[in-house]
């Protein structure tokens, strides 16, 4: 009886290891961002603007929030300007300034267009495809933010001196990536855990207001032979 | 009816096809769907590429100071009943010097389009003191402008997504023409070559995306004469006709040459050839920016040309002079200008620059033009009615110059069509709130008399501009 009591442990035990929850490591790492040409640190990027996901290659369960995270448009600006959320959730784009804004994107899976509108609670989109959303007001071109729309639940960005960890990742094949509005995004493929902490060194290419057109894909600055005399 | 008067109602024909054209498209449209106009809180999906009709007012009240300045004129001509009482002597004077306070501008827009390939356009001046043509007689409605666009037409110093090629029939500004504006006051060459609209056609090409190409078939603007400052002079008003000792209010002006406005339908057979051939290049969305324009007109000028507001003839009975009797040094009917255009945007930096060699019917005559200014765009302090107060400041500093290579005869009503001029203007425009904006700008003129001597004639303008 004892025996039998022994085994049957011994094979829940088993069973637990086998079939319950995969066993999760912290994934630790570093980013650089380098000047163009890769000549020393790029000057003016910041690396806590930087985003790094990590995809597991089999699916995680995703978790959406109920309340919509919020993007809120703010003496002139976006707050947050960088924001990462899990497919399938929603964002609020309140307007806490007393002008006029009209939050717009063409981004092609995740377009939207919420209109002009005053100081308020704002209007909300939900997000269903990955991918990145560049958002900008049509009314000022100078406005521009950037929804991270990613199929993982496992983000962060980096503190001021580019470390970065990501908790409770799974263990086993992956990819890891990292974003960031100056440079072309950086992918790594990974087999978890790993010995040591990953470095990504990554140059800035480009400008952090990228040139746009407003939502009619005309410029904001027409030189308009009709109306402006 | 006349002619002339036939002619002239097709311009009131034009607002009412631009209302049937987009009126036509609206018909097309779906109505929105009862689902988006319950989810008020809910993004729309970016609008599609319709039919679209839309309208704007402008208006401009203004505060004027021109100095006073007045100019003898060796015009023995001119008998004593025919100068205003007083006078012995006729004078090129400054038009209504002074300080005013006036409403110089109130303007209708109407624009209809259907997608890129189709817009209609008109601007219909209800009131437009500056632009009055050529005098304060003048009839005060006028269609400004009143066009068709098949095909689409890239701004200067902007960059199409790919060639094409657009063809405008109506009445419109002229290709080269500066219409991104910084003050509300002109220089010498935009005064004397391209200020005011002409009817006709125009072709549009790109050759891809950097290289196009203008082509223009048109009546042609009468040459007539004006002040270049605020306000045309009065010059052969109809009131003064058969008066005696009549004293215009407004005074002659200190006139130079221009091309004056198309007023009616009459080619006479005689259309004015214009092209030019353009290179640009610009930032993806056309924050910087570089357009070069070289170009060219050519016609015949016309006997005499008749205009609304005065009995003096437009053209070549204007440079023969009074009865024809004191003719400035032509040698024949021909009007020809060659010009390059430059234009040049650097975020909130701005240059436009031109220059024209022009030969009337054989008066020599040059002219450059540099405008510089910058926007500023001002951080959000206060706020009026969900728009900003002050969103910008606007400094603009221009240059202009005309040289005449011809003298003028030793008796005529008009010595300063031959003076060598430069004009300087500068000011500054702040945004007060979106749709309106306060100008503040200097306009300081300095010519060479035909005895040698400098001479000066400024003025100070304030503009408060309205839009909706």
């Amino acid at each position: 009886m004892r025996k039998n009591l022994f085994c049957l442990l011994w094979f829940l035990g088993a069973g637990l290891l086998l079939g319950g929850p995969a066993a999760a490591d912290d994934l630790k790492g570093r980013l650089q961002l380098l000047a163009k040409g890769g000549k020393g640190a790029a000057r003016g990027a910041d690396l806590r603007d930087a985003v790094i996901y990590y995809e597991p290659v089999s699916p995680q369960p995703l978790r959406p929030p109920a309340e919509p995270f919020l993007m809120t448009t703010e003496r002139k600006s976006f707050v947050p300007r960088i924001l990462t959320i899990p497919r399938g959730s929603r964002v609020r784009f309140p307007n806490s300034d007393p002008i006029l804004h009209n939050v717009f994107s063409v981004a092609k899976e995740n377009s939207f267009d919420l209109g002009l509108y005053r100081k308020g609670p704002g209007k909300e989109k939900k997000f269903t495809e990955p991918g990145l959303v560049r958002v900008y007001c049509n009314v000022h071109h100078d406005m521009a933010g950037y929804i991270l729309v990613v199929d993982t639940p496992y983000f962060t960005s980096p503190d001021a001196n580019g470390e970065f960890v990501l908790k409770g990742v799974p263990r086993g094949q992956g990819r890891l990536t990292v974003w960031h509005e100056q440079t072309d995004p950086w992918t790594m493929d990974l087999q978890l855990p790993t010995a040591n902490p990953v470095a990504a060194r990554i140059e800035v290419v480009r400008p952090q207001l990228p040139p746009h057109l407003n939502k009619s894909g005309e410029s904001y600055f027409r030189r308009d032979r009709y109306k402006n005399r | 009816m006349t002619m002339q008067g036939r002619t002239r109602s097709l311009w009131h024909v034009w607002p009412l096809l631009l209302l049937l054209l987009p009126a036509g498209a609206v018909w097309g449209q779906e109505p929105r769907g009862e689902q988006e106009q319950g989810e008020e809180a809910a993004a729309d999906e970016p609008e599609k590429a319709g039919p679209k009709l839309d309208w704007g007012l402008e208006a401009k009240a203004n505060y004027r100071h021109s100095d006073l300045n007045r100019f003898p004129v060796n015009f023995p001509a001119f008998k004593p009943e025919q100068l205003p009482p007083g006078q012995t002597q006729g004078f090129e004077e400054t038009v209504n010097a002074g300080s005013h306070f006036e409403v110089s501008n109130v303007t209708l827009l109407l624009d209809g389009t259907w997608g890129t390939g189709l817009a209609a356009h008109a601007k219909l001046d209800f009131i437009d003191l500056y632009e009055r043509n050529p005098t304060s007689s003048d009839k005060k409605f006028d269609v400004d402008e009143a066009w068709l666009r098949f095909g689409r037409e890239t701004d200067p110093a902007l960059l199409p997504e790919r060639g094409g090629a657009y063809l405008k029939i109506g009445k419109f500004p002229k290709f080269e023409r500066q219409d991104d504006r910084h003050l509300e006051s002109y220089g010498l060459v935009s005064t004397a070559f391209n200020r005011l609209e002409d009817a006709g056609a125009e072709l549009g090409i790109d050759l891809g995306r950097h290289l196009y190409l203008k082509a223009s078939a048109t009546q042609g603007n009468p040459v007539f004469l004006r002040d270049p400052n605020a306000l045309a002079g009065d010059n052969g008003t109809l009131e003064s006709r058969g008066q005696t000792n009549f004293d215009p209010e407004l005074k002659t002006g200190i006139v130079i040459l221009y091309d004056a406005d198309v007023e009616d339908i009459d080619v006479d057979g005689k259309l004015e050839l214009g092209g030019g051939l353009g290179l640009r290049f610009a930032d993806p969305a056309g924050l910087k920016g570089l357009d070069v324009l070289v170009w060219g007109y050519k016609r015949t000028l016309a006997e005499t040309v008749k205009l609304d507001g005065t009995f003096y003839g437009g053209d070549l009975d204007l440079l023969n002079g009074p009865f024809n009797l004191f003719p400035f040094p032509i040698t024949d009917d021909k009007k020809q200008e060659v010009g390059a255009n430059v234009w040049l945007y650097l975020g909130g930096f701005s240059f436009f620059g031109q220059y024209v060699d022009q030969e009337l019917a054989g008066l020599p005559r040059t002219g450059i033009e540099a405008e510089v200014a910058w926007r500023i765009d001002l951080p959000l302090v206060w706020a009026v009615g969900g728009g900003q107060l002050f969103p910008f400041i606007a400094p603009a500093v221009r240059y202009s110059r005309l040289d005449n290579d011809f003298r003028a005869p030793r008796e005529t009503p008009s010595p300063s069509f031959a003076w060598d001029w430069e004009k300087l203007d500068a000011g500054i425009r702040l945004g007060i709130v979106p749709g309106t904006d306060l100008t503040l700008e200097y306009a300081a003129n300095r010519f060479i008399l035909g005895s040698g001597a400098e001479r000066e004639n400024d003025e100070f303008l304030t503009t408060l501009r309205w839009r909706m």
